[in-house]
């Protein structure tokens, strides 16, 4: 058992839609360092907790906690500030910006006046998200706007993007969702390179097993909303109960 | 490339062209009134001012921030009745018998207030939600006008000080004019105009980035609300009366959105541009089809809509994402 305090913590979270438990009463624990993978079914609740605790959605129970503090009730931008950057099932980038203009006002916020906010941006800032996007192998398209990108291209900004204002923890939503297996090996070497050298968090939805299992030193499974199975990935995939979620009986 | 990306410098020309061809304008025309032109045009050169001033204001929530107020001439009005009681020799509940240059910046600021106050609720409805909040403020606020009249001369109306100078009046309007589309031009090249993008591209993805969303639209909506303001306590004294239907009118709203559609929703020289052109097209209608201009201007807004949504400024942009782009390639297509 870690003996560290988690980074970021559910304790007990429920989420309802009218009658439909989505999450309910999942309890997980995230400790700094760690790549930990979050699997289920179609429909299990993935999402739905992602969305939990990004502040995204309020939950109708429990409680969560980042970095020790707890962020129940806390606004979606307060979360994003104390370190915590998402990427989403669905890829939200600004389409009428440019590359660069999407890493740029993605930077990390600290709180300042209007004044400050009506000059140009930081020289720092700039030379972050250049450096960001050399990273993500995106240079040549800098200058494009996002919305003539590739849906693969897309991913790579968006992740560009919660990487940006240096957070202590990424939630990636389905990041190999639609992409080509050429760009699934640069996201996996990126998040390896980023947990390796910077020590940064990772919390990962995914279908695709083999990245689960390449990457993730625990994985949780969800099914109808409840966790199934909590452990290392191979013990997951050797579980009845996971297999006869994912196949049926 | 734009000024939010300090170190990768476009060309000088580029990055301060735009400002230093509004500069050149301006003066060119301060320069104006002294080659002989008459009152009477200056004074429909101060209209034009006007509409430039306004429909660059709506542009800001309406066009930069995606915010379609429906009801933004209520800014106008209360600017218009501010200046009103505070200036008007008639006998009211209160009629502290400013001057000009007393009132004009507490109209702004009254109109300011407002903004904050009904922004809170109405800026976290979504699309026309939140723009039909805003007509329904537009329309509850002339009715609110009418019943406390002791305090705005109900629907008799209030007589202000009769002052007629065009020419000071185009000098004024002209400054005002200058100031807010210049800054409208820094807002958007400043780290504030593109949150304010940001929220109208995708607010959800802005408030997952860390974006106040709320103080950034309510920034927005106040900065827009108080030249709206300015503009409509100008209108007052130059008009020398104001009464809740004269000065509570829908169409000042329905011009401050084609005016900007028409230019380009979002850009800074699209909404004066299109202030000209409504202008000058209103002009040609009333001439000529005084009976049918409403129903005109109704069938302009249509096929703006449907041919031009993004304006003329904004298909110059990126002709393959816009509809007369795509039009125009069609028809290129045919002809081959």
């Amino acid at each position: 058992m870690n003996s560290q305090q988690p980074l970021l913590e559910g304790r007990d979270v429920y989420k309802f839609f009218g009658g439909l438990a989505a999450v309910n009463g999942v309890d997980f624990a995230v400790y700094p360092g760690e790549i930990v993978g979050l699997i289920g079914p179609n429909g299990s609740g993935k999402t739905t907790l992602f969305d939990c605790l990004t502040r995204l959605q309020s939950i109708d129970r429990g409680q969560i906690f980042f970095k020790g503090q707890e962020i129940t009730h806390a606004r979606p931008y307060q979360v994003a500030r104390m370190g915590l950057a998402r990427t989403f099932q669905v890829i939200r980038v600004y389409r009428k910006m440019t590359v660069l203009e999407n890493m740029l006002i993605s930077r990390q916020w600290r709180g300042e006046g209007l004044l400050d906010m009506l000059r140009p941006s930081h020289p720092d800032t700039e030379r972050r998200a250049r450096e960001l996007i050399r990273f993500l192998q995106i240079e040549h398209l800098t200058d494009e706007l996002a919305g003539h990108l590739s849906g693969g291209q897309r991913r790579l900004l968006e992740i560009g993007m919660a990487l940006m204002p240096d957070p202590d923890i990424l939630l990636l939503d389905e990041a190999t969702s639609g992409i080509n297996p050429t760009l699934i090996e640069i996201i996996k070497d990126r998040i390896r390179t980023l947990n390796r050298e910077q020590g940064k968090t990772f919390l990962l939805i995914e279908h695709n097993i083999n990245f689960i299992a390449d990457l993730c030193s625990r994985v949780y499974v969800l099914n109808f909303g409840e966790k199934l199975a909590e452990g290392a990935p191979e013990e997951i995939m050797e579980n009845e109960a996971v297999i006869e979620a994912y196949f049926g009986a | 490339m734009s000024a939010l990306t300090q170190t990768a410098r476009p060309s000088l020309l580029r990055r301060w062209g735009g400002l230093a061809l509004w500069l050149l304008l301006l003066l060119l025309l301060a320069i104006y009134p002294y080659t002989g032109v008459t009152g009477s045009t200056l004074f429909t050169a101060t209209q034009v001012f006007v509409l430039v001033t306004l429909a660059s204001n709506w542009n800001l929530i309406g066009g930069m921030t995606g915010y379609v107020d429906f009801g933004h001439a209520v800014f106008f009005g209360l600017g218009a009745y501010s200046m009103g009681i505070l200036v008007t020799r008639v006998p009211l509940a209160f009629s502290p018998e400013l001057s000009f240059w007393q009132a004009l910046p507490l109209a702004g600021l009254v109109a300011a207030l407002f903004a904050l106050i009904i922004g809170l609720p109405t800026l976290r409805l979504k699309g026309p939600y939140f723009s039909i909040a805003m007509l329904g403020t537009f329309v509850a606020m002339r009715e609110i006008i009418r019943i406390l009249r002791p305090i705005t001369g109900g629907g008799t109306g209030l007589d202000l000080p009769p002052v007629l100078n065009r020419v000071n009046e185009y000098y004024f309007m002209l400054g005002l004019m200058g100031l807010v589309v210049a800054l409208i031009w820094w807002i958007r090249r400043s780290e504030f105009g593109y949150t304010l993008i940001a929220i109208r591209e995708d607010e959800i993805g802005a408030e997952m980035r860390g974006i106040n969303t709320t103080v950034h639209k309510i920034i927005a909506f106040m900065i827009a609300a108080f030249f709206t303001g300015i503009v409509g306590a100008f209108w007052a004294w130059q008009n020398t009366y104001i009464d809740p239907d004269v000065v509570f009118i829908e169409q000042r709203t329905v011009e401050m959105v084609m005016m900007s559609m028409l230019g380009g929703l979002g850009t800074v020289w699209g909404p004066p541009l299109g202030a000209v052109v409504i202008y000058f097209l209103q002009d040609v209608v009333w001439g000529n089809l005084l009976n049918f201009h409403l129903m005109a201007l109704g069938i302009l807004l249509i096929l703006l809509v449907l041919f031009l949504p993004e304006g003329i400024l904004g298909s110059l942009g990126d002709p393959s994402s816009t509809s007369l782009g795509r039009l125009l390639r069609r028809a290129g297509r045919g002809r081959e």
